[in-house]
């Protein structure tokens, strides 16, 4: 039987193409407006550290001076997200987390060795520490991470980008080859698998919807190769540091880098706290740490939403959508609504010829299911246009965000599909109603 | 077959209740024709959607082929209607986008035939007609006389108790309203009932009986003399 109401269905759509055309398009346009909305909301704040992110966190300390505060919002005083090399250095070398490390970043122009000088390019170097790998689950296509040994002794070595190690070396194993940085020759020890964590949790905000870097070096590299471009990088004093070393730079409270530490659990978040009041409390003693001890523990997620990156913002767009999608389907209700009231003696002479109320319902039912689907259809295809207009506007954003996952578009058809059901249900239910003795004349 | 006892309908607004038919008293045995005329408003229209059980009546008793039809949910009368009565329009009510075929099965459609008894069902009652062969076309590609021939073949098609027809030459001209008539007729003399609904008292006068409806009261002619064979 449902297949000859799916038939009539089919019928009855082709007889108003333009009325059944106007009904799809309708619903197409409202679930390609929320889809694309929730679909760029969806992949921004969706979990970038499946099944870790609530033990791995950000370290954020109350180095500044005595006389202002770093910064005030709303009354509050604020302290630095980033923390001083002094800092990092000290809480690295006491350990007490699973795993930590803390990430730099500079710029420099890089090629592969056997490329000639011509083809250097400018790109961002991320210094970090081997744990920085393990810690965000950064998978490898060739290699690894470098050995704590690298890191200790700041050695020439890089972890590359698969797509970085298809551009200087075609895509092959690169391990054991070299890259030039600046006058540097580092050794590949690892190439990465694909790995664009969405949003990029682990540094600025501002860098939440760009693309990795390409390369990553051992922080102690870069101190040793002193390479610090105060033009390049973020940073923050509150000494004043003209004219200063760069020994002197680095021994002093100047925030740069970010300190990242992946606890066993979530219960060991108080203990590694006391752990860092204690280390505040320390350096107090020692004449650092002037003002109060604001210190704290971020998860990424607490991370990103006091850095705004996750942000109701986000959930006012898409409430925008759906309300727009709800406007959508309050119009193709009332478009229901004429075209099965136009079809009110066809309805009188099979209620005459023994359909039941019920019989009229599952009839009208599979055409408000077909109208669903045809407009789940194209409105993925209108959403994936939109994707791509506003991954065109937006180029400077990670374009894995504007992609649709198979969850999404699901999703999408089921939303339409139900959407258009629990919409036309009104109107089912009025065509129900009709006397069929009303209708007989009029065929 | 069909018995009405002391029925009556009234339609009420708020304030006025409008008495659309007097009770009344009717039995159609088993292979009858009776025509019922009457001019126009009389009640004749409500009349036959009683009968149809496309409308409720206010007071009485109706018994269709035994039973008793008062106070039946909307699925049992939908029931009743498909397997005891088939309709005939005077606007023949075929669906334009539904080929000859599919029109005439539609019926069976809401009983639980298989597939091949549907088609032999409807193939049986298209050769009735004359129209067999015609089975893939449309109804506008169809003379007013083979719409109506259709639609009585969709009558048909589910071997009804009887047939209820509601003007059913009242759109077509003279010789086709005739062939119509007579094809009724045929199907009348193979033992199906008939109860037609008309203003032209010539085609009433080939019926077996005649049923006046004047301002709502039902009264009964006597029995033409030229009564069908």
């Amino acid at each position: 039987m449902l297949t000859y109401y799916f038939k009539l269905a089919w019928l009855s759509l082709r007889k108003t193409p333009l009325l059944s055309m106007l009904m799809v398009s309708t619903i197409a346009l409202g679930i390609a407006a929320a889809m694309v909305t929730y679909t760029v909301s969806y992949m921004k704040t969706k979990d970038p550290l499946p099944g870790k992110s609530d033990r791995v966190f950000t370290v954020q300390l109350s180095v500044w001076g005595p006389d202002q505060p770093y910064l005030m919002v709303d009354g509050q005083e604020e302290i630095p997200e980033m923390v001083s090399y002094r800092d990092a250095k000290n809480l690295k070398a006491a350990g007490k987390a699973q795993r930590e490390s803390a990430l730099g970043l500079f710029k420099m122009m890089s090629r592969a060795e056997e490329q000639t000088q011509r083809d250097s390019q400018m790109r961002m170097i991320r210094t970090t520490h081997n744990d920085f790998f393990a810690m965000f689950d950064v998978p490898f296509l060739y290699g690894g991470a470098w050995s704590e040994q690298d890191d200790r002794a700041g050695n020439r070595v890089v972890v590359i980008t698969k797509a970085l190690n298809e551009e200087l070396f075609g895509g092959v194993n690169s391990v054991g080859r070299h890259i030039v940085l600046g006058d540097s020759l580092m050794q590949v020890v690892g190439v990465m698998d694909d790995w664009f964590p969405i949003p990029k949790f682990y540094y600025l905000s501002s860098h939440a919807y760009r693309d990795p870097e390409s390369i990553f070096a051992p922080l102690e590299y870069q101190i040793n190769q002193e390479i610090f471009s105060r033009n390049d990088v973020t940073w923050a004093c509150w000494q004043d540091i003209e004219d200063v070393s760069f020994s002197d730079f680095m021994a002093s409270d100047c925030v740069w880098l970010f300190y990242w530490v992946e606890l066993e659990s979530d219960a060991n978040r108080a203990q590694y706290m006391d752990f860092i009041n204690a280390y505040v409390e320390q350096q107090k003693q020692a004449g650092r740490f002037a003002r109060e001890n604001l210190s704290r523990l971020f998860t990424i997620e607490e991370y990103l939403r006091w850095a705004k990156v996750l942000s109701n913002e986000n959930d006012m767009a898409v409430w925008l959508a759906f309300a727009f999608l709800l406007a959508c389907l309050l119009n193709c209700m009332s478009l229901m609504m004429t075209k099965f009231y136009g079809k009110g003696s066809e309805i009188g002479l099979r209620r005459a010829v023994g359909a039941s109320r019920r019989d009229i319902c599952w009839q009208f039912l599979c055409e408000a299911f077909l109208v669903g689907l045809f407009g789940g259809v194209l409105g993925l295809l209108f959403a994936q246009l939109g994707l791509q207009l506003v991954q065109q506007i937006f180029t400077y954003l990670n374009a894995t965000i504007m992609q649709m996952d198979l969850r999404i578009m699901l999703m999408t058809l089921g939303l339409s599909v139900v959407t258009s059901i629990l919409f036309g249900l009104w109107p089912i239910y009025r065509a129900a109603q009709i006397q069929p003795s009303s209708q007989l004349k009029s065929l | 077959m069909l018995k009405m006892s002391k029925l009556a309908k009234a339609y009420y607004t708020d304030t006025v209740k409008t008495q659309a038919l007097q009770p009344f008293d009717l039995e159609v045995k088993q292979g009858e024709f009776v025509a019922v005329i009457g001019p126009s408003g009389s009640g004749k229209t409500t009349f036959l959607n009683i009968a149809g059980l496309l409308e409720d009546y206010c007071e009485g008793q109706y018994t269709l082929d035994g039973k008793d039809v008062t106070g039946l949910s909307d699925k049992q009368k939908s029931r009743l209607r498909n397997e005891k009565i088939g309709f005939i329009f005077q606007g023949f009510n075929l669906i334009p986008e539904l080929n000859l075929f599919d029109n005439v099965e539609m019926p069976l459609r809401y009983r639980s035939f298989s597939a091949s008894e549907r088609k032999q069902r409807v193939m049986d009652a298209l050769q009735q007609v004359g129209l067999a062969s015609r089975k893939d076309h449309y109804p506008q590609q169809l003379s007013g006389g083979q719409q109506q021939r259709v639609a009585i073949a969709r009558a048909l098609a589910g071997s009804p108790a009887f047939l209820l027809a509601d003007e059913p030459t009242g759109n077509l001209d003279s010789k086709m309203a005739d062939g119509i008539m007579s094809l009724l007729k045929d199907i009348n003399a193979k033992g199906t009932s008939i109860l037609m609904v008309t203003h032209d008292t010539e085609q009433a006068s080939q019926a077996q009986r005649i049923i006046e409806i004047r301002d709502g009261v039902l009264s009964e002619r006597h029995a033409p003399e030229q009564a069908i064979a």
